[in-house]
């Protein structure tokens, strides 16, 4: 049994696979660099496995080939979901395709590939709803600044969205729970880990003026005859509501004394 | 009407503007521009949810509440006592932009009352739109309200800027209309809706040739009904809407259940929106663009009205036992969808998992498919799912019923007056 420890982006993740192939390994185990070293009394030989674009890229034309172009979409969706034995779950999943080919995406009811669909579509769903409840507000710094806080590792699915969409300003896209951000310099984004805030960010006047504008609105739109709270909480449930301008009435962070020092 | 403030305004137009139920923001797929904002996405992106339920996708404002006509059923009818504002276009467009890059939102539907005339009220809502498009270089969604009775000239150039055009019939038909709505006679709404009909596939033929070729409406037009203000029976408003659907080739027909609040005794008192007849048309318009059926399997003659007990699907296949149960394995789609409770993603997965292997009940759960309505249409490996074999009236007696677990394990119900503890393991 071989550790492979990789730097923990899919890449990596995809080198270590491929390295676990050809050494025809049939029960690894996968680590990631930051994590302390949890292998313990039955650690076997740790294998460090470097992220080489072209080896990952190779393996992905490799599978691509064997099976299809959306499976490995499906295991990239997995993979972000970084949900403990994903992993595991995911070696099976791609040495599984490998082996039977095109007949592989008929597997749907099959394990793993019913585990795997099942992650990747938590994840999709998220990143698509994320698509709207990313809420970016103006700081005095000169750019826009979202925080969230998703179950999932979203931000290499929505990123590319908000390159699109928001071409004409820099922006952040802060994920709080996992310290990283996607940061968008008006060329290309880019994934920053290990991120902290030295302090609350301050918000912009006109920033002021929009929130309270959007949530008398927000306010407004309901109509009374219709009141369906529990359908609004099913749509958006409570944990998505924190970072929602909408939600969050009155808005602490508009205090004036927090402006100041940033 | 201008020296009230700005958020004033917003929301007095918001308020005016919640009744048109039109919420989505799909049907265009439009690629960002570089150093430029917006993008439209073709799934559509809903941005929150109010306490009604309903999602905000698109900033849904008019530009005016002031109306020349005085159609009984709408809130901002000239004879109807409430605040009235206006917009100016600048305001729109700094809204839309500032709202839109802080991702509040998808876009902007813009509506408006009719002031002055059909046509000086359109060039107005068009103004607004040209401006976000070619001074702000907006990029996003836009969706424009036709004016009925507005030139069709004008008509022809709002879709131009906008994804998305609609003019509303709110009336399914023309006795109602006459009745309530007497300045719109029928054709005033239905003849912009054939113009653009032609426009949209016109324009769509032209790409075919040209990329080049300027766009009309990518995301064509969609209408609205009002259900419950008059006395028009289900099976008119599906007829009605399968029409719109096959010959005008609508996205969409709304409904928007009648929110009573005027006095007019043109309209009927009631004490609540009928939202669940809403609820059931839209499953038969679903039942129409999605699952193959048709408006006269629906409903007919003798059965007028939709059953408020069953979503549609289930009430059509209660009426045809005889072709059910299916084998899973082997039943064709199109029948397959017409299961009750298996939906056009779970026809999907079944047709393509069953050519890797075979599928059992494990399986079906597996693949994400709910059998508690389907179970009793579907023989999965020759095994019927449902249990007992029923006729049409227990059947329907048994998928009415609220109970969790199946009747025939009722009897068992001696500790039913027991408290909720263990009787078996001792722990009483």
């Amino acid at each position: 049994m071989i550790t492979y420890r990789y730097d923990g982006s899919f890449e990596g993740f995809i080198c270590a696979v491929a390295a676990c192939l050809e050494g025809g390994d049939g029960q690894p185990e996968f680590v990631q660099g930051c994590a302390v070293q949890m292998a313990g009394l039955f650690a076997g030989e740790v294998c460090e496995v470097a992220t080489v674009r072209e080896r990952a890229m190779a393996f992905r034309k490799r599978f691509v080939e064997a099976v299809s172009q959306e499976a490995f979409a499906t295991a990239r969706y997995a993979f972000h979901s970084r949900k403990a034995g994903g992993e595991l779950l995911l070696w099976r999943y791609l040495a599984l395709g490998l082996k039977m080919g095109e007949r592989f995406c008929l597997m749907l009811a099959e394990e793993p590939v019913h585990s795997i669909n099942r992650l990747a579509r938590q994840v999709l769903c998220e990143a698509h709803k994320y698509k709207g409840f990313i809420r970016f507000r103006e700081v005095e710094a000169g750019f826009l600044y979202a925080r969230i806080e998703p179950e999932a590792d979203i931000l290499p699915f929505i990123a590319p969205h908000f390159v699109e969409r928001v071409g004409d300003r820099l922006w952040m896209i802060h994920d709080l729970g996992r310290n990283q951000a996607a940061l968008y310099d008006l060329k290309s984004w880019r994934l920053i880990r290990d991120i902290e805030l030295a302090a609350d960010p301050a918000f912009t006047d006109a920033e002021q003026e929009y929130t309270s504008l959007w949530q008398r609105y927000f306010q407004r739109h309901a109509i009374k005859e219709r009141h369906n709270p529990k359908l609004q909480q099913k749509h958006v449930p409570l944990r998505y509501r924190k970072h929602l301008v909408e939600f969050t009435f009155p808005d602490p962070s508009f205090d004036k004394g927090e402006s100041t020092n940033r | 009407m201008i020296t009230i403030p700005l958020e004033q305004r917003l929301e007095i137009l918001a308020d005016s503007a919640k009744y048109d139920v039109s919420c989505s923001s799909s049907g265009s797929n439009r690629a960002g521009r570089a150093g430029a904002l917006g993008s439209t996405s073709v799934s559509g992106v809903c941005h929150t949810w109010t306490a009604d339920g309903r999602c905000i996708s698109l900033l849904k404002i008019l530009l005016t509440n002031a109306c020349i006509y005085d159609c009984a059923y709408c809130l901002n009818r000239r004879s109807n006592d409430i605040h009235r504002a206006m917009f100016t276009s600048d305001e729109i467009v700094e809204l839309t932009m500032n709202f839109y890059r802080r991702n509040y939102i998808e876009g902007l539907f813009l509506s408006t009352g009719v002031i002055r005339s059909a046509d000086y009220t359109m060039e107005q809502l068009i103004a607004v739109a040209r401006r976000l498009r070619e001074v702000e270089r907006f990029n996003g969604y836009i969706h424009l309200k036709l004016v009925p009775g507005a030139d069709p000239l004008l008509i022809a150039q709002a879709g131009r800027y906008a994804d998305r055009v609609s003019i509303n019939i709110e009336l399914p038909s023309r006795r109602s209309l006459a009745l309530l709505a007497p300045d719109k006679p029928r054709e005033m709404v239905i003849n912009p809706m054939r113009q653009v009909s032609g426009l949209i596939v016109e324009a769509r033929e032209a790409r075919k040739e040209s990329r080049r070729a300027p766009r009309f409406a990518p995301a064509g037009q969609s209408t609205q009904l009002i259900v419950g203000a008059t006395p028009e029976s289900d099976r008119e408003i599906i007829t009605l809407t399968e029409g719109l659907y096959k010959k005008l080739e609508l996205k969409r027909v709304y409904y928007s259940a009648f929110v009573p609040g005027s006095s007019d005794n043109r309209l009927p008192m009631m004490p609540a929106p009928p939202l669940l007849r809403e609820h059931r048309l839209y499953q038969a318009d679903w039942l129409l663009r999605f699952y193959g059926f048709a408006a006269h399997e629906l409903l007919d003659e003798a059965r007028p009205n939709l059953d408020m007990r069953f979503d549609p699907k289930s009430d059509w296949a209660l009426r045809h036992l005889e072709l059910f149960p299916v084998e899973v394995n082997r039943v064709d789609y199109e029948l397959l969808l017409r299961v009750p409770g298996i939906g056009v993603r779970s026809a999907q997965r079944i047709v393509q998992a069953r050519r890797g292997s075979r599928l059992g009940e494990i399986e079906l759960k597996k693949l994400g498919v709910v059998l508690k309505r389907a179970r009793y249409f579907l023989t999965a490996g020759g095994r019927y799912l449902g249990g007992i074999r029923l006729d049409g009236p227990r059947l329907m007696e048994r998928m009415l019923a609220p109970a969790r677990r199946p009747a025939r394990l009722d009897q068992l119900d001696l500790f039913a007056s027991l408290p909720d503890a263990s009787a078996l393991t001792g722990e009483l």
